[in-house]
């Protein structure tokens, strides 16, 4: 199949499917490296959406989008990383249900 | 109707310096004494006596000024100082009225600070007594200078205030703070009715001046003038000790003699006699007012001299020989008899100051004794005192040529004059109560200085039930330490006395002689003068009756004191007295047991009830239910904090799920 001339709608639900990996990911898993990564696999369901619809409407503007997503992700993953660490060195653990400390 | 326009001024208007002088000078030695009294140490009383005796001379150099009258009916002398709002324009104001007053406080005033110079000798407050003196002074100058009714006010309060820190000066003695506390709140019942009567006329005439409220005073309407005469009247009466109002003066006793001469004999009590007499304007067009103030004094000069036959103490005694002699004052200025009552002040403060001072020659020798039944036989060991009492007690009790029975005699006679019906009952009221003066006055000099000295007499077969309340014992007198006075303290208490006897025995007589008397010219443009009643008794026969009662009184006390087999067995006849006392006399009416169901009772009653029911239940439990509602309001909100992150993210993703199902049924659904 001509990459070129596969629907839109796959790039769709090729998306959701990741996307909602993701979700399933952040939800169930405890590990908040797993979790980070989940996040990751959501923005890229994303990124793949826009990178989709620019190639089908022959606008740059979704690539740029792109560009600027995986510039949050890694700023993101370098925080999230970075509190994982302080976690892990004051708890002995990365457990995410073991740090409630915000619990009201 | 609004008069601001017109402005009415009492005195002729000008530059008095001093009279600014005389209301200051006092208010400055109080501040000496007040900020440098560690440094002064003994000088305070000589600096205290100054500054009230250059007050007085001011006072003299007035009495010009203060008696002249101008062809527009202006009397006496005005100095503007100061104006607030239209209406509230405040100044000094001295006509023979106040000029009288100002006299009799600087005057006696300077020699009953002499005399404290002995009394209070030895007294480690001593700089702090003249401060409190000197600003009495200053505070009752500001009540009879000011020619205004806010200003009369604050002196009006000022005087209670001293009045307060004088009785409670010697503020260890817990009787004494009582005795304060309960004199500060009595007299500002007087002060709160002076307020209303302020409010009700500045109501009418949108002015505080005397002379604008006296000018408009036939434009008030009857209701009006009487409510305003009636407050001023309760003002009056508080500061005057008129019933029911008394209570407080005999308990002001606590504080020391010189204080007792000065304000609650003197000078401060009798400032409800001068408020009558400063309004005399108001009061002749109101004779229901008249009467009702009459009758009052008439009735408290009658309780007060009964319940002067039932006391023990010496000074206590003298208070309510106070007040029944200002019952006399307030009965004759409040009847109209103006001349009279005033005229009665004018004695009374020389008489009783000296029977105050000689009281306090004889507390002082017998180291603090107050109790008459522990004196007798005083004459030969204080024969100075046995003058200065003596003097006083035949001045007081009317004898004829003696300065009370003068003025007594004036007000008795004025019961008769004056009135559109004349007062009989007053006059009869009069007349007996002068017998029971001169009763219960011989019978205090019999006791103090008649017989043998009692000193030594076990208290209890004196018919003393409570000998610490009485006084020291005797048995403690020996090793009381003496109090080291100086070698000349006692003539500082001798020499004022002294000063006050030919003024006691003599100033009556510039009474003599109706309306040609001295008297009667000094106040010829002072107060209104109706057309009098002709009474079928006269002047002269009056006198007469006065004295024919006085002498039964006088003879009733010799009998039961002063024979010689009465001064034998005295012991036995005072404890015999003391014990078959009725306890209505003991309980002195039991006005202060009506005042206290009437007045104290129900204010605990209201206070427990706001304290304990209305403010816990009522008020707090309202701030209580605000504090649970908020409790549990929280408690919910914050049990969706669970600070599991995984929680939050199902949070956030199942809002965003609703997000979308919402936004796709709300476009139809998908295609």
């Amino acid at each position: 199949m001509n990459p070129m001339t596969v629907p839109v709608a796959n790039y769709i639900a090729l998306s959701a499917v990741i996307f909602f990996i993701g979700v399933a990911g952040v939800v169930v898993r405890r590990n908040p490296l797993i979790m980070l990564m989940s996040i990751e696999l959501m923005f890229n369901a994303a990124n793949l959406l826009f990178a989709a619809f620019a190639r089908a409407w022959w606008h740059n503007a979704g690539h740029i989008f792109v560009f600027l997503v995986i510039t949050v992700a890694a700023a993101e993953a370098a925080i999230g990383l970075a509190i994982v660490v302080t976690v892990f060195r004051s708890a002995k653990n990365v457990d995410v249900d073991d740090v409630a400390l915000m619990k009201g | 109707m609004p008069v601001t326009m017109l402005h009415h001024v009492m005195g002729v208007d000008g530059y008095y310096p001093t009279l600014i002088a005389l209301w200051l000078l006092p208010l400055a030695g109080a501040i000496v004494n007040w900020a440098f009294g560690p440094q002064l140490k003994r000088t305070a009383g000589p600096l205290g006596s100054a500054a009230i005796g250059a007050s007085f001379v001011a006072t003299l150099l007035l009495w010009g000024a203060a008696t002249q009258h101008s062809a527009d009916g202006a009397l006496g002398a005005h100095q503007a100082l100061f104006n607030w709002i239209p209406g509230w324009d405040f100044g000094l104001l001295i006509d023979p009225l106040a000029l009288l007053w100002a006299l009799i406080i600087t005057g006696v005033g300077f020699l009953i600070h002499v005399y404290s110079i002995g009394y209070m000798d030895g007294d480690n407050a001593f700089a702090r007594f003249f401060a409190y003196m000197n600003f009495f002074v200053f505070a009752m100058l500001t009540l009879v200078l000011s020619d205004n009714f806010v200003g009369l006010l604050v002196g009006w309060g000022l005087v209670g205030l001293a009045s307060y820190f004088l009785i409670g000066f010697w503020f260890f003695k817990p009787t004494a703070v009582a005795a304060a506390r309960k004199a500060f709140v009595l007299n500002v019942v007087g002060d709160v009715g002076i307020m209303f009567a302020i409010f009700a006329i500045f109501t009418a005439v949108h002015s505080i001046t005397f002379g604008d409220a006296f000018a408009f005073a036939g434009s008030y309407g009857t209701p009006l003038l009487f409510v305003i005469c009636l407050c001023l009247f309760i003002g009056a009466a508080a500061k005057s000790a008129q019933i029911p109002l008394h209570t407080w003066l005999p308990d002001a006793m606590e504080g020391p003699t010189p204080v007792s001469a000065l304000i609650h004999a003197a000078t401060m009590v009798t400032a409800g006699v001068y408020l009558i007499a400063r309004c005399a304007p108001l009061w002749s067009q109101n004779p229901d007012a008249q009467l009702l103030v009459g009758t009052i004094g008439g009735l408290t000069a009658l309780i007060g001299a009964i319940l002067g036959c039932a006391q023990w103490d010496i000074k206590r005694i003298l208070a309510y020989s106070t007040m029944s002699q200002i019952g006399y004052m307030i009965m004759g200025v409040g009847v109209g008899a103006y001349e009279g009552g005033v005229a009665h002040f004018f004695t009374h403060a020389f008489f009783k100051a000296q029977l105050f001072l000689g009281s306090g020659i004889i507390i002082h020798a017998l180291h603090d004794e107050q109790d008459v039944r522990r004196m007798g036989g005083l004459l030969k060991k204080l024969p100075f005192a046995a003058w200065a009492m003596g003097t006083g007690v035949l001045a007081i009790a009317g004898i004829p040529g003696f300065s009370g029975f003068f003025s007594k005699d004036q007000v008795i006679y004025g019961m008769l004059t004056h009135g559109p019906h004349s007062h009989p009952w007053l006059y009869v009221l009069g007349i007996v109560t002068a017998g029971i003066t001169a009763y219960y006055m011989c019978r205090l000099f019999f006791v103090t200085f008649f017989g043998a000295y009692r000193g030594d007499v076990d208290p209890s077969s004196l018919g003393i039930r409570h000998p610490e309340l009485a006084g020291t014992p005797p048995s403690d007198h020996e090793k009381e330490p003496e109090v080291e006075h100086s070698p000349n303290a006692q003539w500082f208490m001798i020499v004022p006395v002294a000063i006050l006897i030919p003024f006691t025995v003599l100033i009556g007589w510039i009474m003599f002689g109706g309306e040609n008397s001295p008297w009667a010219h000094f106040f010829e443009q002072q107060f209104p003068h109706p057309a009098l009643n002709v009474p079928a008794i006269s002047e002269g026969l009056t006198g007469l009756i006065t004295f024919a009662v006085v002498l039964v009184g006088i003879g009733i006390a010799y009998m039961r004191y002063a024979t010689a087999s009465a001064q034998s067995n005295a012991v036995e006849r005072l404890r015999s007295e003391s014990i078959h006392m009725p306890a209505i006399l003991t309980h002195a009416f039991g006005f202060d047991y009506a005042l206290d169901w009437l007045f104290v009772k129900p204010a605990e009653f209201l206070g427990r009830f706001f304290g304990r029911w209305l403010d816990p239940h009522v008020l707090d439990g309202a701030v209580r239910e605000t504090v649970i509602s908020a409790q549990w309001l929280g408690a919910l909100t914050r049990s969706f904090q669970t600070g599991l992150v995984r929680a939050y993210a199902f949070i956030l993703v199942f809002g965003a799920a609703c997000f979308i199902v919402y936004y796709a049924l709300a476009a139809g659904g998908f295609h």
